[in-house]
Parts: C-alpha cells; sequence; structure tokens
C-alpha cells in the first residue's frame, strides 16, 4: 500500500454575497491555504477543481476562466463537473499514483452570480420528455418528500425539526449564509414552494469558494502538525429517469458502503464521531441519515427527535449548520468536508463538538432526488 | 510513478451528422462496441469516466445524469472530467489515475459530444468572460488564425510555403480518413481545391477547418493484474503531461507554446523518450486546423521552430513518412469535442497492437496521442506502447 494522504490546510469563503469578483476570492483562497500551510503556488504538485459551466455565470468551459487564479498556472490539473468531492477524490488518486506528493483541490460556486439554482437544475433535464414537464431538483424532491411521508409516516414537524437544528448550529459557523433563529411553527408557516416543500426547507443559493490542500504521508507531517487522514471513499449514481427509480432506495447505502469498507467502518453509527450530510431539502437529512446506517429505515424522523443527531447527541449532524444554511452547489461537498476536517482537528471554534473527534462522515449529493451521491471519511 | 495501466480496448462510433440516433443512444452505440470489441462485460467495470463539452453544446447540463443508463454505470462509481477541448485526454487522465492509484482494477472511459444539435461556435464564444474577449473572438477559428499568423510572422515563413504545407496536410487527412471507417468527412479534394477554398478567417480557409461532429468514444483502462486475467494483447500507458497557462490570449507567447512544450516534455520523460521523432513510430496530434498541426510538431521536438513547413513538405510526417502524423484522418477530418481527446488516444492504442486496419502503420510500438483546450490554453500529452 502506498502512503497515507493526508489533508493539510483548508481555507474558504463566507456563503454570502462577496464583493470580491470571482477570480479575486479564488486567488485568495488559494493563496490563504498556501501561506496557511507555509508553502508556496511552486511546491503544488498538481491541481484539481470542481466547478460547473452552468452554475457559473454563463462562462463555458468553467476552468479556463480561473486556472490560473487557482494557482495552476503551467501546472498539471484536472477538472470535475458539478461536484467537488470528486474533485477531492481525484486529487487523493493522482497523489496515491505516486505522481504527486501534493494536490490542491478547488471547489468554485459564485452562487450570487447565478440565476436560481432551480433554472439551472432544470437542464438536468433530457431536453424532449421531462425539459417539458418544468421538471427540476425542487421538484423532484418535493416527489420525493411525498413519498417518504406516505410511506414511513414521516410529519411535516419532523422535517421542520431538521431546519430549526440546523440553523441554530448555523448561528456560531462564521461561514454560514443564512443566520437566523426559527421555531418549527416558523418553518410550518413559509411558503408552499412545491407541494409538500415549504420556502425554508429547502436550501438557500450562496456562494462557495473552498481551498483543501492534501500531501502524501510524510509531506503531510512535514507541513502541519495536525493532519487530518483520509480513510474511505464511495460514490454511486441512479438511473436518469424518476420513473424508473425508487426514491426511497437510492444509491448512498452502496456509496457508504464502498465508503465505510474503504475505512474498516462496521458500525458507523458508533464509529461515527461528526457527520456532514447534505439536506439540500430538510426532509433529505431523515432519508439519508437511514442510507448511511445511522438509524433502520423509516426511522429517520425518530433519530432526528431523539437529539442523537444535536450538537450534544451521539451522532452529531451537520454542527455547521449544512446546506441549508448554506448552498454553494458545486463546492457543498467540500464544505462538508471541511468542517469534518476542522473538527477532527478541533478548529471548529463555537461550534466544535464536546467530545473527542476522530473520525468524520462528508457526504454529497447532486441531481434530482439524490441521482448521485459521494461520502467521504477522514479520521485523525 | 503508480501501477502499470494498460489500456484494454476501445469502441467508436460512426462520426458525422447522427440525426439517426438521440444523445444517450449515441453514447450507447461506443460503449456497446467498447464491450463487444473487448469481450468484457458491464459487470466487470469498478467505475465509469464521463465527459463532454460544455452544457451549453447540447443544451443539457452535468450530462452524467443523463447518460447514467447508457453508460452502464447505475450502482457504479462515476466521476465527470471535463476541460473543454482537451476533456477527451483528460478523461483518458482520470482513467489512468483511477487504476494507478489501487483503487480499481477496470475503468471504463466514454466521452461524447453531438455538435450537431447545438451551435458549437456560439457555445465556444461564451467560453470567452462577457466583459473584454467575448466581443473580439468569434470562436475557435479567430484564435487559432491569430496563432497561425503569429508563429509564420515570428519564424518569417513565407506565406506561400505556409500555405502550401497547410494544403500538404489537408490533403493527406483528407486521404487517410477513407481508410478509417469511423472518419467524419471522407472527401477527394486536389490541391486547388483546397487552396482556393473560401476563407474562414485570414489564412484559414475552409478545407483547414475541421467539421462539426456527432461521436462518441469509450475505452476500458485496467491494472495489470487484471489485464494479465484478460489475457489478450493490450497496450500500456508509457507517460503522461498536461499543462495549462493563462486564461487571457494575449498574456502569453503562443509560438514557443509553453503548455505545449511542457506537456510534451513531462510525457516523455515519463516515458523516458529522448528524441521523439525516432523513438515515436506515430502520434495522433489534434488537429482542428491545419496550421496547428504545424506548430504542435515544433512544440512536441518532432522538428526544429520554423522547420515544421519544409519537413511536412518533404513528407516526413506522411503515412509512408519517418513519424506518420494523423492516419486516422485525426481531428482535422471528425471532431466531435468531447470525444475527440479521447479517439487520439484510441487510435494510439490500436496502433501499437496492430488494430488499426486499413491505416495501420506498420511494426508501430511507440504512440503519442495528445489533445488541446480552453483559449489556446491547455494541452495534454499521452505516450502509449506496445511493451509495459
Amino acid at each position: 500500500m502506498a502512503q497515507r494522504v493526508g489533508i493539510v490546510e483548508v481555507a474558504m469563503t463566507p456563503g454570502a454575497e462577496s464583493k470580491d469578483n470571482f477570480l479575486d476570492q479564488i486567488f485568495k483562497v488559494s493563496k490563504e491555504v498556501l501561506d496557511k500551510a507555509g508553502i508556496t503556488r511552486d511546491d503544488v504538485g498538481t491541481v484539481i477543481s470542481a466547478s460547473s459551466d452552468v452554475f457559473h455565470g454563463g462562462v463555458s468551459c468553467a476552468n479556463s476562466y480561473y486556472w490560473d487564479a487557482g494557482a495552476a498556472f503551467l501546472k498539471n490539473g484536472s477538472r470535475q463537473d458539478g461536484e467537488s468531492l470528486f474533485a477531492f477524490i481525484y486529487a487523493v488518486m493522482r497523489i496515491l499514483s505516486g505522481s504527486y506528493d501534493s494536490a490542491l483541490v478547488l471547489g468554485l460556486c459564485k452562487g450570487s452570480e447565478n440565476p436560481e439554482d432551480d433554472m439551472i437544475t432544470h437542464f438536468f433535464t433530457d431536453p424532449f420528455y421531462q425539459r417539458q414537464l418544468g421538471l427540476n431538483e425542487t421538484v423532484a424532491a418535493a416527489l420525493q418528500k411525498r413519498e417518504y411521508m406516505d410511506r414511513y409516516g414521516i410529519t411535516e414537524e419532523q422535517c421542520a425539526g431538521v431546519v430549526v437544528k440546523n440553523l441554530e448550529n448555523a448561528l456560531r459557523n462564521p461561514y454560514a449564509h443564512i443566520k437566523k433563529k426559527v421555531k418549527i411553527d416558523d418553518v410550518l408557516a413559509s411558503n408552499v414552494v412545491m407541494d409538500p416543500l415549504r420556502s425554508m426547507e429547502c436550501a438557500p443559493k450562496s456562494e462557495g469558494i473552498i481551498a483543501m490542500l492534501l500531501a502524501k504521508e510524510d509531506l503531510a507531517k512535514k507541513l502541519t502538525d495536525k493532519p487530518v487522514w483520509f480513510k474511505g471513499y464511495g460514490s454511486s449514481i441512479d438511473s436518469f429517469y424518476l420513473g424508473d427509480r425508487d426514491l426511497l432506495e437510492g444509491q448512498l447505502k452502496n456509496a457508504a458502503k464502498r465508503a465505510y469498507d474503504a475505512a474498516g467502518i462496521k458500525d458507523p453509527r458508533k464509529e461515527i464521531d461528526v457527520a456532514e450530510v447534505c439536506e439540500p431539502y430538510a426532509f433529505q437529512e431523515m432519508l439519508w441519515c437511514e442510507d448511511l446506517g445511522f438509524c433502520e429505515r423509516g426511522e429517520g424522523g425518530k433519530l432526528l427527535e431523539s437529539g442523537a443527531t444535536q450538537m450534544n447527541g451521539d451522532i452529531p449532524v451537520n454542527p455547521s449548520g449544512g446546506v441549508l444554511a448554506m448552498n454553494p452547489y458545486v463546492s457543498r461537498g467540500l464544505y462538508r468536508l471541511a468542517e469534518g476536517f476542522l473538527q477532527v482537528r478541533s478548529q471548529a471554534g463555537e461550534r466544535q463538538l464536546d467530545k473527542q473527534v476522530n473520525t468524520a462522515l462528508a457526504h454529497s449529493t447532486h441531481g434530482f432526488a439524490g441521482q448521485c451521491h459521494a461520502v467521504a471519511i477522514i479520521g485523525s | 510513478m503508480g501501477k502499470p495501466v494498460a489500456i484494454i480496448g476501445s469502441g467508436q462510433t460512426h462520426h458525422g451528422r447522427r440525426f439517426d440516433v438521440t444523445y444517450p443512444e449515441l453514447v450507447k452505440e461506443a460503449v456497446d462496441a467498447v464491450f463487444e470489441n473487448t469481450g468484457l462485460s458491464p459487470d466487470d467495470i469498478d467505475g465509469v469516466v464521463s465527459g463532454t463539452m460544455p452544457s451549453m453544446m447540447e443544451g443539457v447540463a452535468l450530462t452524467h445524469f443523463y447518460f447514467a443508463d447508457v453508460l452502464r454505470s447505475v450502482g457504479k462509481p462515476i466521476l465527470k472530467t471535463e476541460t473543454c477541448g482537451s476533456t477527451g485526454i483528460s478523461l483518458a487522465f482520470t482513467g489512468y489515475y483511477w487504476v494507478a492509484s489501487g483503487m480499481a482494477d477496470l475503468i471504463l472511459v466514454v466521452g461524447s459530444e453531438k455538435m450537431n444539435e447545438g451551435d458549437s461556435q456560439a457555445t465556444m464564444t461564451t467560453v470567452l468572460e462577457p466583459f473584454y474577449q467575448r466581443f473580439f473572438i468569434s470562436g475557435a477559428p479567430g484564435i487559432f488564425s491569430m496563432q497561425s499568423q503569429e508563429w509564420s510572422v515570428r519564424f518569417g515563413i513565407p506565406e506561400d510555403k505556409v500555405r502550401a504545407a497547410a494544403t500538404r496536410i489537408s490533403l493527406d487527412h483528407h486521404n487517410d480518413a477513407f481508410d478509417n471507417p469511423y472518419a467524419h468527412i471522407k472527401k477527394k479534394l486536389t490541391e486547388d481545391e483546397i487552396n482556393n477554398a473560401r476563407i474562414i478567417t485570414y489564412p484559414v480557409r475552409l478545407w483547414d477547418v475541421c467539421p462539426n461532429s456527432d461521436g462518441a468514444c469509450a475505452m476500458i483502462f485496467a491494472s495489470e493484474k487484471m489485464a494479465n486475467k484478460i489475457g489478450k494483447k493490450v497496450s500500456w500507458v508509457k507517460g503522461l503531461g498536461y499543462s495549462g497557462e493563462e486564461y487571457w490570449f494575449g498574456d502569453s507567447d503562443k509560438v514557443r507554446w509553453q503548455c505545449a512544450i511542457d506537456a510534451a516534455r513531462q510525457a516523455y520523460d515519463m516515458a523516458g523518450i529522448k528524441n521523439p521523432r525516432k523513438e515515436l513510430d506515430v502520434a495522433e496530434v489534434y488537429n482542428p486546423f491545419t496550421f496547428q498541426e504545424l506548430l504542435f510538431y515544433e512544440c512536441f521536438g518532432f522538428c526544429d521552430f520554423g522547420k515544421a513547413c519544409d519537413l511536412t513538405l518533404q513528407g516526413t510526417f506522411s503515412r509512408e513518412g519517418e513519424l506518420p502524423c494523423d492516419p486516422s484522418g485525426g481531428t482535422l477530418c471528425t471532431n466531435p469535442i468531447g470525444a475527440t481527446g479521447l479517439n487520439r488516444v484510441a487510435e494510439a492504442a490500436l496502433q501499437v497492437t496492430g488494430q488499426a486496419g486499413d491505416h495501420q502503420i506498420s511494426g508501430a510500438k511507440m504512440a503519442l496521442a495528445h489533445a488541446m483546450g480552453g483559449v489556446d490554453q491547455y494541452n495534454g500529452v499521452m505516450i502509449i506502447g506496445s511493451e509495459k
């Protein structure tokens, strides 16, 4: 087995609209992460970014625009489209191959310059059948939520409970976009955007430019006293047409199993100390917790009500406030991983969990009703 | 240096204006072909890499969703690689690193484009940001015309000599394409027709330019263990190089083109190649424009700077020459952008395994595959050999 891969440092922007332009933001986080590690651009082996033309203010070939701003000038780099955990794992692969000692991973999304996310997710549809129906991610999520409620008796109050928990956590996160204290009744009183989804159950559209420095074992130990190690990764993709899928039996179980097997995790509820789960729609946090093996199928609502996923619970979920508090579509996976990294390093400030965090899980999803999932496990 | 990575085989679609199939059906054609050609089944595959040009090309975003079923990727890990025009070679790189990392034994890599469903030049204009460059660079020919002018002026090459060399390349490749069953443009041309074709952007004329093709290419990359188990004649990845430079077109020298020079140098170093013209048996150079192919000969060290025209006119890079370039007809005759770079890798692999059919270069053992992308900004080179 080759050397382990460690996360050395991370730098990121807050989720609210910034006055800085996109290139300046990218330059700043790239510079910041290198400064923190005490190295220069010349020391970086390869640069892998995640971005998307359509979540990118209408500039095609997104990486062309920011290549030099993101420290990649005259470097061997590449890009993943739409999902930043893909960029993370591709960078890990490049290091494990022995070709590179270090890699800079970038997740880039300037939400404030994009149209509404659903105008964009509408273009995930095929142009012949689905597009005429006006299908987008929120419509797909509404169908999924309805099925979840019908099949397992998940209640509106439980869904609202996820919002209350995550926005409460976000109050302690300086990077979060949405900062307000809300009650169950506030969520239930918010307007229905796509029945049965209410506006406060849906994630906002945020900025999120994030840089993460990875290095192989010996270099990681040189660059930081506290490297956080890559332990395992899994992803899986589902069929395209919603009608071909059981929306409650998706691919996350599959992705999680791959990640757990790689990390040697047998009992995720016990062995994982914190989980950052991608929940662009509140009910999805409960559904994904089931798929991740934190509770049985259909028990996601009870898991939430038990308080287990609270900051002081036995399996805290989204201490950062999650995607409901900040949703830079492409980079949200890397933000989940960054929170896990900070928690393992005990550098999460006011939101640091009141326990030893050895193992963290980061999850991301993109596509309709979770068509594609990715899970990464990191630890001390 | 990671674990050795083999190429088991490839599958290409027939290219052209493929209004007979939908976009996913086109992808399926390549995926089915690679499984048929290799005798492997989708169940054998550990992971899938998918890629195309930008979403605006066909009006579908994040196409791995749309293709999930035809890629036979449902229930599998997937990566979606995209680096503009160099997407095809970046896909091959992703397949290589996935296997070289030890995380997988068999990776399916698929690139595709259905360019006739969109407006490729309008799409490429949106690669340029909306404030400065978008107003004066109209599509790809504008950029490449400036580059070829910069090159010929720098070395003082007479206009008629440049024209003659470009015409030779166009003539050769359009002939070559007849021997490639998958090529798009198959047309008998004369020197006069090429020399007098209508101007697209000076000095580029119609037959100096690649077509808009619909097509897809699928390849399977494997670990050494799996290649041995399969037990067929395979090819091996010997070297990789990739480099990217400034976004702003005017900021870099496009003649002594650093990212092209660097990409080739990285790949040669890894493959242990000192004298590419001697040690390579065939090169699949990404040549959407005849003039650019000349420039690449120089940047890749096939000849000295300023000498590409002379050698081309002597036939050094023709089918029977010292280093045959693009015997498939190349990008000039077939350009489904998201697949084009992967087609180059597939052709290189066919050549070194002796499976290139009527356009086989006899005895080829070491081949170069290349793709270029961005705002004249990225170059990627892969060296494929017949031996590990």
